[in-house]
């Protein structure tokens, strides 16, 4: 073939210049975002996994290793169908957390710094294979085609040239937190490039070899072992290892966790993928055989690992170049985002952790030319091993080696999503076993020292293989003794609280009561300054508005729940920035929680939302339980009636419709801070009333825009959630009864109207009395010539004149009584009891009763005369109703020092028993119809209420009847 | 969440008996392209169940 290095460079450059030029319009926004968020593009920057190996080296590997080397595309295959279930719940979690790789994820859910540092080291390691694969497959690539001898310079020209585009792709910017829609949509084209190629070169193979399909059926029959030679490895044993290698390499590889979770542009294109990259990966994986048995009957003249290339070439210069482009797109792109992946690892897991800048320093631009030096670095470091290895193995042998080290993550991760019991010291226990067996096995075999090597693995009763013979026992083994060692120790060891925490958090099906702290940062400044410490003015400034920004929080916040989400976010934010492990430990030492004495108390909020997110994915029981939760909260959310509730550190965390119906204040506002924060006068009529040692205010007058309202509070202790837990707050019931106050005072003058109707006879009758006396007074005075008589009789009519009066007035009051006047001062019971005794007595229809006032004249209630006395006419009258004997009523007094007992007592015929409950409720009354509004008791329960006592009846007393009323009302205690 | 671990169980059963399929598929005899066609029965299936899933927990 006759290409000279420096056009197949070039081509090289241009290639990636070209990529470079998408990466730069996308980063520019003159692609239609619609097109840069398609689901079609986020499978087909997944096809980064088909790396130089799915082009060159899997059809190498069919040739020795037959169908086995469909487990490459099976096994990915197999983990993208099970998208929904495996990988839908890591990109939740590294979406909420800005989780960038597997070490992050590892950092994390373990807490602890090692955790990242060792995955990172190790997978620097077990990836380094891999990248020197890329380098090998593009160097000889170019070597096949040009005929160079050299093709350790061609590498070196080819790293040098995949470095500065590596950091033209992904490291213009400091942060890894943003997108990189520019690099998601290159790396989406390449594989586009990479995938068409393939096939291209396929149909190539199958035309110009076979003359189309027909033919190459014809050949397969006449060459029967052609196909044999494909199913025959299938029973030598390592399909189980490449299919569980390929299976997990989704998510334990770093371009891969990089492409599918970290630059997800859109969290439902992942449902695409799970169908789509799989078709993707069939297509390909479709081509291989066709590939193989082209360039066995067309004899191509290259090593098996090259025969895409040979084949290509059948085509003519076009065909060669297209599978030279092949090679060069999945080497590439694979090249590119696994060390823009494993550079962020290493600044966040290995420099940071060592070396943080200095506040002056200026964090963005060291955090940027760390991560550029260190792509260089790795770059690096992948070329180094490949002039180390290029001479003794083939592509497939430094590929085994690469995944096979990756599964070594398995058993961490499968504990970090399914397994809240797993702990950090079996991860890393499981770590060290598995990479053991790995580097004694693989590793260091194939660097040449197999002696040494075999010595150790003889003493764990395993054997030492050529990567490429039997490395699925090495393969299987570090996994299975990495995954008991893991368990074991996690088993047996203790785990701390903030580790169990975060387990609950990551676990799948798990969902964590979180305890909410008081934060020693009071408000969105004082995170700021806090934050000044360790990250600079400028920094800690940006962060904290970007954090603010993210919630949607206002500057001026103050709600302990609102900051905890901010931090929250802060320190999500930073760890995008510097890896969770550092921001974890910034926001721990900076924003500190305060020590709370008693514990704390759960975060309702918190579960809610997260519930809500979870909502999707429940089934069965789960499904049922929220459904029942959510009606429940439905309930109380609609609930006629305002329904506050708190947490045991004065917290609001219920705050439902008709509370924001009947304050104006949204839930949105209230839900976390506490009632000092709320305007008036709703802080005071609910901080108060939350203080008070009372439960019930039965009417709380309020000045609402000017007008005056009545509200009925009650409150209630809320019991722990969990038994033998301390109590859980309280539950506050507010409702606004001012029409019902209105309603009551209307129908109390109503009622007092009615009296007056019915005195109106009596009071002619009462007033008749005197008038006739005063006339006939009038009338003798003429007859009088005697000083003294005129004297008398004028006194007499004077003193008959009082007496109208006092009847008049009596009734005057009575009808204007009743206002919604306040408690007034003391009250004299005897008294009262006396007035309302008289004004009885002014009814007509009325019987003669016989009433004892035996109330002691000392006994003073605090409250409303005219309203008082209502309420002796009521039960008075009704108890003179009731009474069909001579036997008197009586009303006696009993005091002690907060409070007074006043039963008034009758020898009636008792209430009815089925009227019993109902009694103090409007229209029950045992009255013959038009004899009783049925309203008189309900106002009396009204009266006693609004004077905060209370009133209960007692009947039948004995045998014959009687019934008692005893009324508390609280004892007037002077002047104060 | 029942059903998520109950699938999880199915699979790894799936694997663990895959030596019978691997038996199955290995005496060759049929058509090479055989288990291409599975795979493409299980995508279509995938993109079926994708199609009539609610998404929103995503």
């Amino acid at each position: 073939m006759d290409y000279s290095f420096s056009q197949l460079f070039l081509i090289a450059a241009g290639y990636l210049f070209l990529l470079f030029l998408v990466a730069w319009v996308t980063d520019r926004g003159l692609l239609p975002a619609r097109l840069v968020r398609h689901p079609a593009v986020y499978v087909f920057s997944l096809m980064v996994y088909a790396s130089s190996w799915a082009i060159y080296g899997s059809v190498g590997y069919a040739h020795g290793f037959g169908f086995n080397f469909l487990a490459y595309f099976l096994g990915i295959s197999g983990v993208f169908l099970l998208a929904p279930i495996l990988l839908a719940p890591i990109l939740r979690l590294t979406s909420t957390y800005q989780l960038a790789s597997l070490a992050d994820l590892f950092a994390f859910r373990y807490r602890s710094r090692l955790a990242g540092a060792l995955t990172t080291l190790m997978m620097l390691v077990g990836m380094l294979p891999l990248l020197s694969l890329q380098i090998k497959a593009v160097a000889e690539s170019i070597q096949v085609l040009s005929g160079e001898p050299d093709a350790g310079g061609l590498a070196l020209w080819y790293c040098l040239l995949v470095t500065l585009f590596a950091i033209l792709f992904g490291a213009r910017h400091s942060t890894t937190r943003g997108k990189h829609e520019g690099l998601v949509v290159a790396i989406a084209a390449e594989s586009l490039i990479k995938v068409t190629a393939f096939v291209a070169i396929t149909l190539i193979g199958l035309f110009s070899v076979f003359g189309g399909p027909v033919g190459l059926n014809e050949w397969l029959n006449t060459n029967p072992e052609a196909l044999e030679r494909l199913y025959q490895p299938l029973q030598d044993g390592t399909w189980h290892s490449l299919i569980l290698a390929f299976f997990v390499s989704a998510v334990v590889m770093p371009h891969m966790f990089h492409m599918a979770f970290t630059e997800n542009l859109n969290p439902r294109a992942l449902m695409t993928a799970s169908w789509g990259m799989p078709l993707l990966l069939l297509i390909m994986a479709f081509c291989v055989p066709i590939i193989l048995w082209s360039a066995i009957a067309g004899e191509v003249d290259q090593a098996p690992d090259y025969f895409t290339l040979g084949v290509g070439a059948l085509g003519g210069e076009t065909g060669a170049m297209l599978a030279y482009l092949a090679g060069l797109t999945g080497a590439s792109g694979m090249l590119i985002v696994a060390t823009l992946a494993l550079s962020s690892m290493t600044l966040n897991h290995l420099v940071l952790p060592i070396r943080r800048p200095r506040q002056d320093e200026g964090l963005y631009r060291f955090l940027l030319w760390v991560r550029r030096l260190l792509i260089a670095a790795i770059l690096a470091m992948g070329y180094l091993l490949y002039t180390a290895t290029s001479e003794q193995h083939s592509l497939t042998e430094l590929g085994v080696l690469s995944f096979v080290a990756t599964l070594q993550f398995v058993p961490g991760l499968i504990g970090a999503l399914f397994w809240p019991g797993a702990n950090r010291k079996g991860f890393f226990a499981g770590l060290f076993v598995g990479f053991s067996i790995w580097s004694l096995g693989l590793l260091v075999p194939m660097l040449g020292q197999r002696e040494q090597a075999l010595f150790f693995l003889e003493l764990l009763g395993l054997q030492a293989h050529a990567p490429t013979t039997q490395w699925h026992y090495v393969a299987i083994g570090s996994m299975a003794l990495n995954g008991v060692a893991f368990s074991l120790v996690s088993l047996f060891t203790s785990t701390s609280q903030e580790e169990i925490n975060t387990a609950e958090t990551c676990a799948v099906d798990s969902l964590r009561r979180p305890f909410r702290w008081e934060l020693d940062a009071r408000s969105v400044p004082d995170f700021q300054q806090s934050l000044t410490a360790p990250l600079g003015p400028v920094t800690a400034e940006r962060e904290v508005q970007q954090a603010q920004r993210d919630l949607g929080l206002a500057s001026t916040e103050t709600r302990p729940y609102a900051l905890r989400r901010l931090r929250d976010q802060v320190e999500t934010n930073l760890s995008g920035l510097l890896g969770p492990s550092v921001a974890h430990q910034i926001v721990e030492d900076h924003l500190p929680y305060r020590p709370q004495e008693g514990g704390s108390s759960e975060d309702i909020q918190f579960i809610e939302s997260r519930l809500e997110q979870y909502r999707n994915r429940l089934s069965g029981l789960a499904a049922e339980l929220d459904t029942l939760r959510r009606f429940h909260r439905q309930t109380l959310l609609e609930l006629p009636m305002g329904v506050v509730s708190l947490g045991t550190d004065g917290e609001i965390i219920g705050w439902n419709l008709a509370m924001e119906r009947l304050t104006g204040i949204s839930s949105r506002r209230t839900i976390g801070s506490r009632f000092d924060t709320l305007p008036e006068p709703w802080s005071s009529v609910l901080g108060d009333f939350a203080a008070a040692d009372v439960d019930r205010i039965p009417q709380r007058e309020t000045r609402l825009e000017g007008q005056t309202h009545w509200f009925s509070l009650h409150k209630s202790r809320v019991q722990g959630l969990v038994p033998g837990e301390r109590s859980g707050g309280l539950v506050m019931l507010i409702e606004d009864v001012t029409d019902l106050r209105l309603l009551e005072a209307r129908l109390a003058h109503s009622e007092r109207l009615a009296s007056i109707g019915r005195l109106a006879a009596g009071v002619a009758h009462e007033i008749g009395n005197p008038v006739t006396a005063i006339a006939c007074l009038a009338q003798n005075m003429d007859r009088h010539s005697d000083r003294d008589e005129m004297e008398e009789s004028a006194g007499q009519i004077i003193e008959q004149t009082r007496r109208i009066n006092r009847i008049v007035e009596s009734l005057v009051t009575f009808s204007h009584s009743g206002g919604t006047s306040p408690i007034q001062g003391p009250v004299s019971i005897h008294d009262t009891v006396e007035e309302a005794i008289k004004l009885l007595r002014l009814d007509p229809d009325r019987k003669r009763q016989r009433f004892d006032n035996l109330t002691r004249p000392e006994h003073l209630a605090q409250g409303d005369p005219q309203r008082l006395l209502q309420v002796f006419i009521n039960l008075l009258g009704n108890a003179s109703d009731a009474c069909d004997n001579e036997a008197p009523v009586t009303v006696g007094s009993d005091a002690d020092e907060q409070s007074l007992e006043i039963r008034v007592e009758d020898r009636g015929h008792g209430i009815p028993p089925e009227l019993m409950h109902s009694l103090f409720e409007p229209f029950a009354t045992s009255k013959a119809p038009g004899r009783g509004t049925g309203l008189g008791l309900a106002l009396v329960y009204s009266i006693i209420e609004d004077h905060f006592g209370s009133i209960r009846v007692e009947s039948p007393l004995n045998d014959h009847g009687g019934t008692r009323f005893v009324i508390t009302l609280p004892r007037y205690r002077g002047s104060n | 969440m029942y059903a998520d671990r109950l699938l999880i169980i199915f699979i790894l059963g799936t694997y663990l008996l895959s030596p019978a399929i691997i038996e199955w598929w290995s005496e060759g005899g049929q058509a090479w392209y055989r288990p291409y066609l599975i795979w493409l029965g299980l995508i279509a299936l995938s993109y079926w169940i994708t199609k009539s899933r609610d998404l929103d927990g995503l």
